[in-house]
């Protein structure tokens, strides 16, 4: 952290990286691809199948193509994030660009496994880039966020704005001791919503007229989430950060002792105020007796 | 049939379970074993420890659910961690039902993921296994077909094992699938925290306790066994030998894989005793032998033992590059020197004391 950043009396109690780890889900997406593409290549060149995809040289690309296409829609609809599908489909577009423009397409199954290997270790590399873009400074009065590899993001949260905070550890996680700490904000920051939405669709009618019936019906379901900039995503040693942070929101939360002790000390400041006004009073008046007297 | 009929009635059915339990307590003493070994690297190598922890956590978890599911109890809670499992059924089922779920999970996990294993291998090995054919039906006879049985599928398997080949992506599949099992295979839990069921007694008092909880449902058991046999007898089929033999098999693939996890697991203790960058030369050379050996023999021999060479070959160089750095890099393979030896070579009379 920079020595700009710090406030006055503030200091640093740990800073932290999320764990290599923690962005499986972007991490097996380029897994999948190098995966798939051996696979591919094996089965062209090497298995008991290859004279399957002999027949003519799309064969193979399509096969590829499919299946990475297929595996980008139910990716996207599992985690409601339809960028995994154009991932994918830019994958499968550029393959395809690069096999055309260099004409190479009878040699699909010697590309396709290259290729998939290249762009993997490509999202690999991006991946660690993100990861190492993270940053998260606890210190005794705030924790700040930032992120990001292009447009740097920053967010700080003081301690005494946190209403609730959300853990979560994987598998993963359990295994090598990282976990997620979402802290909500009373503005409801670290709060996404869950939308899931039913339909039925109904062809009324005979040949000639018919109509069409749609009925649907929606839910929404408030949960914790917020984007790796603005969590502690995956921080080690999860247990020690996690019980950091409940201390240190605990440290700036009045309790309600405390509270009463407040408020019996402004009792007792009030008091002291109308004792001092009423001393001043009782000097005046004597002032103004002793000059009369005079 | 020229056994005696005390022998064929009485004791030849006990043959082949006999077998299966033999298997299954060297299994236990594998798992014994292994879980030993793991005790000790847990200190430094806490994540593969709580991985094979969650592994096994894993196959003992599905066995109960899956014990719910066959006595149709329903599952209401499925919860599993690296250091705790948890499966709640819909309906408390009592008696029979209660009995059955509970078998699966004591004895589920030893046989349950193996059977996975060996449906796998079934799937990618060539040709059909021989099933010895009785002919007597006596104890002495079913013990032999037993054997028989299990030694044709042990060739089978360490042929496959011998000649796996890493670029072939069913091979890597089975390969993976082996080692999850040799790692997770075991019922207890092995962890900083001492607890209980940590040995191979408690497992067994287990198995005791569920046992003699209700003998009635072991004397069914058996009856049934019993009827079975009888029914294979006269229908003169081995059905009786070959079903308990699939239990030896799954056994088999269990006490592989187990040997498999030891291997892995004295790699890295040795790999612990070297310092510094040099403990990733044996991975290098792993990687780069076996690759080597696979791509360059093809265009030198022609055969069908290229995939087994490049395998020797990988395990050798390994053993060896390790070997090497262990003598250079360490003080293991130093001769430590006697004492006396060594008040020869300065004189008999020299004393610290004058």
């Amino acid at each position: 952290m920079d020595q700009n950043e710090i406030l006055e009396n503030e200091r640093v109690e740990k800073s932290l990286s999320p764990h290599p780890l923690s962005f499986m889900r972007l991490q097996s997406l380029c897994l999948f691809l190098i995966i798939w593409g051996v696979l591919v290549g094996w089965l062209v060149n090497f298995s008991e199948f290859k004279d399957l995809f002999s027949g003519n040289e799309w064969f193979p690309i399509l096969a590829w193509g499919l299946v990475l296409l297929l595996v980008g829609v139910i990716a996207s609809l599992i985690t409601i994030q339809w960028s995994i599908f154009f991932l994918f489909l830019g994958v499968f577009a550029g393959g395809l660009a690069l096999m055309l423009s260099q004409g190479v397409l009878n040699e699909s199954g010697v590309f396709i496994p290259f290729y998939s290997v290249a762009i993997s270790i490509l999202g690999f590399l991006i991946v660690e880039l993100y990861r190492r873009s993270h940053k998260y400074i606890i210190s005794n009065f705030r924790i700040i966020f930032k992120g990001g590899i292009i447009t740097k993001r920053e967010r700080t949260l003081r301690y005494d704005k946190i209403t609730d905070i959300d853990a979560k550890q994987g598998v993963l996680g359990q295994i090598f001791g990282f976990g997620t700490i979402i802290p909500i904000s009373q503005s409801g920051f670290g709060l996404g919503s869950d939308k899931s939405f039913a339909a039925g669709g109904i062809n009324v009618g005979t040949k000639k007229v018919g109509f069409l019936g749609l009925f649907g019906g929606g839910k929404d379901v408030q949960t914790p989430r917020a984007r790796s900039y603005y969590e502690l995503h995956g921080v080690h040693p999860y247990k020690e950060v996690k019980k950091l942070v409940e201390n240190l929101v605990q440290g700036h939360v009045i309790t309600p002792y405390q509270q009463e002790q407040v408020a019996f000390q402004k009792e007792q400041v009030d008091i002291q105020k109308q004792m001092r006004d009423l001393l001043k009073k009782q000097m005046e008046t004597k002032g103004e007796e002793n000059e009369s007297e005079s | 049939m020229s056994g005696s009929p005390v022998d064929i009635v009485v004791f030849a059915p006990l043959a082949p379970l006999f077998g299966v339990l033999l298997f299954w307590f060297i299994q236990l003493l594998f798992i014994e074993s292994h879980k030993y070994q793991l005790s000790k690297i847990w200190e430094k190598h806490k994540p593969l420890c709580r991985f094979t922890n969650f592994l096994g956590i894993l196959y003992q978890t599905v066995c109960h659910a899956l014990g719910f599911t066959v006595t149709k109890s329903g599952i209401s809670n499925f919860y599993i961690s690296v250091d705790y499992g948890k499966v709640a059924p819909k309906k408390e089922k009592k008696g029979i039902f209660e009995w059955t779920s509970n078998a699966f999970l004591f004895v589920g996990p030893f046989f349950i993921p193996a059977l996975l294993l060996f449906i796998v291998f079934f799937l990618i090995q060539n040709g059909s296994i021989e099933i010895a054919q009785s002919m007597e039906y006596t104890f002495a006879e079913g013990m032999i077909n037993f054997g028989t049985n299990l030694y044709a599928f042990s060739e089978h398997l360490f042929l496959l094992l011998i000649s796996i080949d890493l670029l072939h992506p069913p091979h890597i599949i089975f390969l993976i699938l082996l080692i999850f099992l040799g790692m997770g295979i075991r019922p207890s839990y092995v962890g900083e925290e001492k607890r209980k069921k940590v040995n191979m007694l408690y497992d067994l008092y287990n198995i005791k306790v569920h046992i003699f909880q209700k003998p009635l449902y072991i004397l069914l058991l058996f009856l049934i066994a019993y009827i079975f046999f009888y029914i294979s007898v006269l229908l003169k089929t081995n059905w009786y030998t070959s079903l308990f033999s699939i239990f030896g098999w799954l056994s088999i693939i269990a006490i592989v894989s187990l040997i498999i996890a030891h291997m892995i697991i004295f790699l890295i203790k040795a790999l612990d005793e070297i310092s510094g960058l040099l403990k990733i030369l044996p991975f290098f050379t792993l990687l780069l032998s076996y690759a080597l050996m696979r791509l360059s023999l093809p265009s030198i021999i022609q055969n069908e033992y290229i995939a087994s060479v490049s395998l020797f070959v990988m395990l050798f160089s390994t053993g060896a590059v390790i070997l090497l750095l262990l003598k250079f890099t360490t003080n293991k393979f130093k001769p430590s020197m006697k004492m006396k030896e060594l008040r020869v070579e300065d004189g008999p009379k020299r004393n610290i004391r004058k």
